[in-house]
């Protein structure tokens, strides 16, 4: 049977040729803000990436307190090339939380999120609540001391909620403290919930890219209305997907180098009984709200004020999820352009305080 | 910066005269507020915290009932004798019954103690500016022993006992020499007390005893270092050094060791060069030459291999290898270190060489493990390297690729 001939039995069954003729008339806008275009195709194949290593990983990994340090220490130093794989995925984890940042901010920036596109924000923000998800459920799997211990501090912070404060405390933890209980859970959720829910939506998301197609920044319309002439495009195919190819391939060479030359420390195992470490520190994409909890005051006005700075958190979150809803005019597209302004700097700065070693608990 | 950090970075070379010098200096203020008599309202806000109020004692129950004064004015409790206050104290303490109302397993024995110690026989004999129980344990605010901020605690009482014992005027009529405390607080002994907060390093009572504070004598000197260090004194008195030391009537572990300020053990110190304590007795002339210089070669020798290996390791790891393994073996080596500064004590090479050859042979595997990850290194920056190559080669080939596309 020859290639033409399986061809065909699969187009009688699944109908292939219509995807190849939609990728043949797919476009995608060439302006001077083309460049953010490609930050989504990047997130998507450093999630490939973490597929493909977390597989890899999940052979020799065992998700215990008493087992779970020692099995990452045996593929650093016992498994061929397990030094390497899990120096990706850690590298991999971590230019995945920049790429997706970088393409939530410039698709704000750019106001993709606009009509007819609100489903394919929301599935995009939840897909970046999904991603911090999947980097702070991975972070305790190695039960070293410092995520053993961040992850205390973070789960901590559901505490403070009133009423049911303690109870997602316990549902996270699996008791009233960090165990070998947390760990298993925090293994599941980031094996099996998380990448269930993360493929479910990217295929969502890229169904509804496709179906939208690719956004126009409205300046960029205007002008092109202004000028009289129709905004340039290029074919997705093969002008498109081989620069995103060339963007794939240089992600692929920086983490070859990262992962060779600045490769994870495993650190000391976790104990659990042992005083906490100084400069205990979460990953660095959580550290602006580390840093801002640490300023805040415990009370204000007689409120925890926790309490406070994980409601104004939370109201952050749903005001950022609900962005197309609130963009009504160009009044409130200007102020919605600089509160994402105003959170950029913001988290910038706390970051920079955290990294710098600014007030510590 | 934690204390133990300070100690075992640049800073710990002034952490140990620092230390001696607060001793010393917080040793005479307490010395100076114990030496005038507390007022009769200071007694009795003291005593409010003390252990005898707790247990239902009264004012009373020390001094007798308050007397008149000779001038008129409120009737006063009459100040106990220094001579009076042991026996005093010994009525209860001294008495197993009564005692065993407050704990089963209290001591009765501190008065017969004392009265066996330098100070009880001085005061008996008259002498009353030795000490006795207030001058250690306070004399209205006494805390139990087992409380850390009791004067007699573990990490206080080489302060409490330099109170007096620091003071050269003090010390001047009885010929004692008052650089002892700030000898014993440069000591190994001091800094795994006071800055390592090991409670059950030795300070002066460990030695010396509390209650029965003496001296020990020179033949006595190896019994009470064995109290703690079982195998070096076992190995000392089993070798042909320690029937020489007795007959010799020489202080067995002080000769090399000295007494209080009792440094941390270097391998140097076997030998025969002049910094060698073996030189002090020791020349190169002398039956069993070979011996100190066989055992001074095993150290170096050992210390050459675990200095090469750690180095390998430490740049290994820096460079973002892991190396518990290498680790592990140097912790071997280092384990055999230490057991081979045991092993000195028996003046004689046969125990000594087999440990050696585990140390060396540890130390190897820590060596060889260094090179492997070295060469595990090298290894993978080739690949990279080559990886890189490709990964270019074809950025290369795309790129040319996307300028051969037609224009849009």
């Amino acid at each position: 049977m020859t290639l033409i001939a399986i061809g065909k039995w699969l187009e009688e069954r699944v109908g292939w040729r219509a995807v190849v003729e939609l990728a043949r008339h797919k476009t995608v806008p060439v302006h001077r803000h083309s460049i953010w275009y490609y930050f989504g195709g990047m997130t998507l194949f450093l999630f490939s990436v973490q597929v493909m290593t977390g597989i890899l990983l999940m052979l020799y990994y065992r998700p215990s307190s008493e087992e779970a340090y020692e099995s990452v220490q045996f593929i650093m130093t016992r498994v061929p090339f397990g030094w390497l794989v899990q120096s990706i995925h850690s590298w991999s984890a971590n230019l995945m939380v920049a790429a997706a940042f970088v393409h939530l901010f410039s698709v704000l920036f750019l106001k993709a999120y606009r009509r007819p596109r609100e489903l394919t924000w929301f599935s995009g923000v939840f897909l970046l609540f999904l991603t911090l998800g999947f980097g702070f459920t991975g972070y305790l799997l190695p039960w070293n001391e410092l995520a053993f211990f961040a992850t205390r501090v973070g789960t901590d912070i559901a505490g403070a909620v009133p009423v049911v404060g303690e109870g997602i405390v316990r549902f996270l933890r699996g008791g009233p403290d960090v165990t070998g209980a947390t760990l298993t859970r925090f293994f599941g959720v980031h094996v099996a919930v998380l990448p269930a829910l993360a493929t479910a939506l990217v295929g969502l998301h890229l169904l509804l890219v496709q179906y939208h197609g690719m956004s126009v920044p409205p300046s960029v319309a205007a002008q092109a209305a202004r000028d009289g002439r129709p905004v340039r495009a290029m074919p997705f195919v093969p002008h498109f997907a081989l620069r995103d190819l060339f963007g794939w391939t240089v992600a692929l060479a920086l983490l070859a180098g990262l992962s060779s030359y600045l490769p994870g420390e495993l650190g000391v195992k976790a104990d659990p009984f042992a005083p906490a470490p100084a400069g205990i520190q979460p990953e660095w994409y959580f550290l602006w709200t580390f840093q801002a909890l640490k300023y805040m005051p415990a009370h204000v006005f007689g409120v925890n004020g926790e309490l406070i700075a994980i409601s104004v958190f939370s109201l952050g979150g749903a005001a950022l999820l609900f962005v197309p809803f609130l963009d009504r005019g160009p009044r409130s597209s200007r102020l919605i352009t600089w509160a994402a302004v105003g959170a950029l700097v913001f988290m910038a700065v706390m970051t920079g305080l955290a990294l710098s070693g600014g007030k510590t608990p | 910066m934690n204390v133990r950090h300070a100690i075992s970075g640049r800073h710990g070379r002034w952490l140990g005269p620092l230390a001696a010098a607060a001793i010393v200096l917080i040793a005479q203020i307490s010395l100076r507020a114990q030496a005038s008599q507390p007022t009769e309202a200071a007694a009795s806000a003291a005593f409010k915290a003390d252990v005898h109020a707790r247990a239902g004692l009264t004012c009373e129950s020390c001094h007798g009932p308050v007397r008149a004064r000779s001038g008129g004015g409120a009737p006063v409790y009459a100040p106990i004798p220094r001579r009076s206050i042991a026996p005093m104290c010994a009525k209860c303490h001294s008495n197993a019954v009564y005692m065993r109302k407050f704990s089963p397993r209290v001591r009765v024995d501190e008065y017969a103690q004392y009265k066996t110690s330098l100070h009880g026989k001085r005061m008996a004999a008259g002498e009353t500016r030795v000490a006795t129980c207030s001058d250690c344990h306070q004399a209205h605010g006494i805390i139990e022993i087992r409380d850390a901020r009791s004067p007699v605690a573990p990490a206080h009482v080489a302060r409490t006992c330099a109170a007096c014992h620091a003071d050269a005027a003090r010390m001047a009529p009885f010929k004692r020499s008052a650089e002892i405390p700030a000898d014993w607080s440069k000591s190994v002994h001091a800094a795994a007390l006071l800055q390592r907060g090991d409670k059950s390093a030795p300070t002066c009572s460990t030695c010396h005893g509390s209650h029965g504070a003496t001296p020990p004598n020179v033949d006595a000197v190896a019994n009470v270092c064995a109290e703690c260090h079982v195998r070096e004194a076992e190995l000392f008195r089993a070798s042909k050094k320690g029937a020489l030391f007795a007959a010799m009537g020489q202080g067995d572990c002080i000769v090399c060791h000295s007494n209080h300020h009792i440094g941390p053990p270097k391998d140097a110190w076997v030998g025969l060069d002049e910094k060698a304590n073996c030189a002090t007795c020791h020349d190169a002339t002398i039956p069993g030459a070979d011996t100190i210089n066989a055992v001074r070669k095993g150290f170096d020798d050992l210390a050459l291999k675990m200095n090469g290996a750690k180095d390998l390791l430490t740049r290994a790891e820096t460079a973002g290898m892991l190396v518990e393994d290498g680790k592990l073996a140097l912790h071997d080596a280092t384990e055999a270190h230490v057991r081979l500064r045991v092993l000195v004590h028996a003046f004689a090479t046969p125990p000594f060489d087999a440990v050696l050859k585990e140390g060396v042979a540890a130390a190897d595997k820590a060596g060889r493990l260094g090179d492997e990850a070295m060469a595990e290194l090298q290894y993978r920056r080739r690949g990279l390297a080559i990886a890189t190559l490709v990964i270019l080669g074809f950025l290369l080939t795309l790129y040319v690729k996307i300028r051969r596309l037609p224009p849009v």
